[in-house]
């Protein structure tokens, strides 16, 4: 998991003083709201990396177009947690990494709390811009309670059933998933 | 029961250090209460009118005697010496100090147990039939599926803050004896003509402030199916059920309110994810692994079917009739030629419907350990049942669970009422409910009385949350809060879908709600209607169907001195 800084963060909205700009201009790591791609998506050079950002209650069918097997020039989906209570956006990120392959960064904004970082992990996930009070240090220790879940999930598509489990269980697992849990991420 | 892996061991360890984790973090001033809250409800932590309540989840209410006597303990030293069992089959302790929360969670781990999942809007500890794989109507032993569910729904990530609570029951008996209409998924596990193995789905069933009975989704779906169908049920919901109001948040509202439509998307949703999704494959649940966990289920070793004897009539007791009594009404039909299921009854006078002290948990736990193999269940009408009771043992099962206080013979009867724990406990509580049955249970004191009255089911809820389940009783109480006073407002004719009851439905109300003092005297006028318009052997829920409310609410309006009927 990858934790965003807004002022380090290399994407950005286009918007101005009335809010967003209608027709944006062309420009690289441009993060465009779902009107915003609308409006510019048919002419979007396919070399100019772009990021859309998502309402929680807007149906990733909706990007349809933009994502494999049809295109594949998004770089950034932005999925939002308007309070951290309401878990549409895990539905969200699980169909865009399960059902449409997406393979560019999927980013949690909002009210983004560090005990929410590994369910966004499982649900495909790469990015978290934490609300600004959060630690992420604690986000990073966070990630290590569990060896292993029972259900499948973006991390690790099979289940427990369908898995070595002792490879999961023991002290060697252990340290193993310490690594792994070490900054790094999806 | 389920024997408990490496893995799962590790990982109701890993819960437990993780909630150690966030409780530090709130103790110390760095996780507010709001941020807190969520995540200790799923750990089963609410905070309640005296200290926080702990729910301890009792997967579909199997329970050995190790862990009974783990809970009795955590009474025992953590709390005031009781706990209460409720209508979901779980246990909830009302007085642990939060501070001392992280050390009950690791004495629970120890015996394999957890709150995981009790509360909040997540997918809520799965329920079965109390009886489920000792039966003698059972067509499908549901437990080994009933674990495969409850390891799917264990901390899944996609569906950890769904837009409400969201509960799952489970019956594989002829006999419905876990109200499954009255559930967000009702599952009934059938044999189609080939012999081959399904679950009949409903959807959308739910008490609270609009009672709604669960609607068929799938006659039969193939059983290794169920987590992908699952699915997309909660699928759906997660990204279309309402938001915007507590109210009108459960499932049933949007299957209300979409209809055909509803089911259309849960059944495309079903389809993409089989064709589409990337490990949905693996979802679908391998023979070997179902049968590496019906192992854990298999009738235990010590189960020797024996000849069914003749029923035992005589007991080398000073109480004959007591006895034959509670062969009637505490001991079932059991699939073992030569066994019994017994219920222990956790409802008699001077202690609260479901509540159990530290004492009787290591007592009833004991007589598991002599009388049903350490095995023990809770019942969602919040008793406990023994279910490998050898008929031999019965007399002798008898005279010790009379000893321990178990014995009063009332299974089915209007003592044996459902009841929360209401606003002794309760914060959400518009009125208190143990008062209310225990003056019930001081005015059906008198056990011939009650057995002339017969099968009935009483239902008492502190608030509209219904706990209760007063929607689904023949006589329904529930405790509303008008002008800072508590008031009792009485249904009749509910059902929670057994043979007994009917068809699932909630009841009707007679009228306006009633003052607490009234509320003994207008139970004691609708029995006597009841009985005075009873044709031959009919039961009370059957009278009420035939003769309707009127007699019934005019009864019941003779009682009010506090209170206006309209």
């Amino acid at each position: 998991m990858q934790f965003i800084q807004a002022s380090q963060d290399s994407w950005h909205a286009d918007v101005g003083e009335d809010g967003p700009q209608p027709h944006p201009p062309v420009r690289a790591h441009s993060l465009l709201t779902l009107e915003q791609w609308h409006a510019v998506r048919e002419h979007w050079p396919a070399d100019v990396p772009v990021g859309v950002q998502l309402a929680n209650n807007v149906d990733i069918e909706t990007l349809a177009a933009d994502l494999p097997p049809n295109l594949s020039r998004l770089g950034l989906v932005v999925l939002h947690f308007p309070k951290w209570v309401d878990g549409r956006a895990y539905t969200q990120a699980r169909l865009l990494r399960v059902r449409y392959r997406f393979a560019g960064q999927v980013r949690a904004t909002g009210d983004v709390l560090v005990d929410m970082v590994p369910l966004l992990a499982r649900t495909g996930f790469s990015q978290a811009q934490l609300r600004a009070d959060q630690d992420t240090e604690v986000a990073q220790r966070a990630l290590g309670f569990f060896a292993g879940h029972y259900q499948g999930d973006v991390l690790q598509p099979k289940p427990a059933f369908a898995r070595d489990l002792a490879q999961e269980a023991g002290p060697a697992a252990e340290r193993a998933r310490a690594e792994l849990h070490a900054g790094q991420g999806i | 029961m389920y024997a408990y892996t490496d893995f799962d061991r590790q990982f109701v360890h890993a819960r437990a250090a993780q909630f150690r984790d966030q409780l530090q973090r709130h103790l110390a001033g760095q996780l507010p209460e709001d941020d807190f809250k969520a995540l200790r409800l799923q750990n089963g932590w609410y905070v309640q009118r005296h200290a926080p309540m702990l729910r301890v989840a009792v997967p579909y209410g199997v329970l050995n005697a190790r862990q009974l006597h783990t809970l009795a303990d955590i009474a025992r030293v953590h709390d005031r010496g009781y706990g209460h069992f409720t209508t979901r089959q779980n246990l909830q302790y009302n007085g642990i100090p939060l501070t001392q929360a992280a050390d009950v969670m690791d004495k629970l781990a120890a015996v394999d147990m957890h709150g995981i999942q009790t509360s909040g809007n997540c997918i809520r500890n799965i329920t079965a039939d109390a009886l489920a794989g000792v039966s003698a109507d059972e067509i499908v032993d549901p437990r080994p599926y009933c674990e495969v569910m409850r390891q799917w729904s264990t901390l899944h990530p996609e569906f950890a803050f769904l837009p409400r609570k969201f509960k799952i029951a489970v019956c594989g008996a002829a006999e419905d004896r876990a109200a499954i209409g009255w559930h967000d998924v009702g599952l009934q596990l059938k044999k189609n003509a080939a012999g081959e193995v399904g679950f009949q789905v409903f959807v959308g069933g739910g008490m609270g402030r609009t009672p709604i009975i669960a609607t068929e989704i799938r006659s039969f779906l193939p059983w290794n199916q169920i987590l992908c169908y699952l699915e997309a049920i909660v699928r759906v919901y997660n990204r279309y059920g309402r938001r915007d109001n507590a109210y009108k948040a459960r499932i049933k509202i949007l299957v209300k309110a979409e209809g055909q439509k509803y089911f259309d998307a849960v059944e495309a949703e079903f389809a993409r994810v089989l064709a589409e999704d990337v490990g949905a494959g693996l979802q679908l649940i391998p023979q070997a692994e179902f049968d590496r966990i019906a192992a854990s289920f298999a009738r235990p070793a010590g189960v020797v079917p024996g000849a069914d004897l003749p029923a035992v009539t005589t007991v080398s007791s000073d109480a004959p009739l007591p006895y034959q009594r509670w062969l009637q009404r505490n001991v079932h039909a059991h699939q073992v030629p030569g066994y019994k299921a017994v219920t222990l009854s956790l409802k008699r006078a001077g202690l609260p419907p479901g509540d159990a002290t530290a004492d009787q948990m290591d007592a009833a736990a004991a007589l598991s350990e002599r009388h049903s193999l350490g095995e023990l269940r809770v019942s969602h009408d919040q008793n406990l049942v023994l279910p490998w009771v050898q008929q031999a043992d019965l007399p002798a099962l008898f005279e010790a669970a009379r000893a321990a206080g178990f014995a009063t013979p009332n299974i089915g009867l209007i003592t044996d009422m459902i009841n929360c724990p209401g606003g002794d406990f309760c914060a959400l509580a518009n009125a208190r409910s143990i008062p209310v049955a225990a003056a019930i249970t001081e005015r059906f004191a008198d056990l011939d009385e009650v057995y002339d009255i017969g099968d009935i089911d009483l239902h008492i809820s502190g608030c509209i949350n219904s706990c209760g389940h007063h929607h689904s009783g023949h006589i329904g109480v529930l405790g509303v809060d008008k002008d800072g006073s508590e008031w009792y407002q009485i249904s009749l004719g509910g059902s929670d879908g057994s043979t007994l009851s009917g068809a699932a439905v909630p009841g009707k109300v007679i009228g306006p709600s009633f003052a607490a003092e009234e509320v003994p005297d207008v139970i004691e006028a609708v029995i006597d209607t009841y009985r005075a318009q009873r044709l031959g052997g009919e039961r009370f829920t059957e009278t009420v169907r035939r003769i309707g409310l009127a007699d019934f609410k005019a009864a019941a309006d003779a009682q009010r001195h506090l209170t206006a009927a309209r």
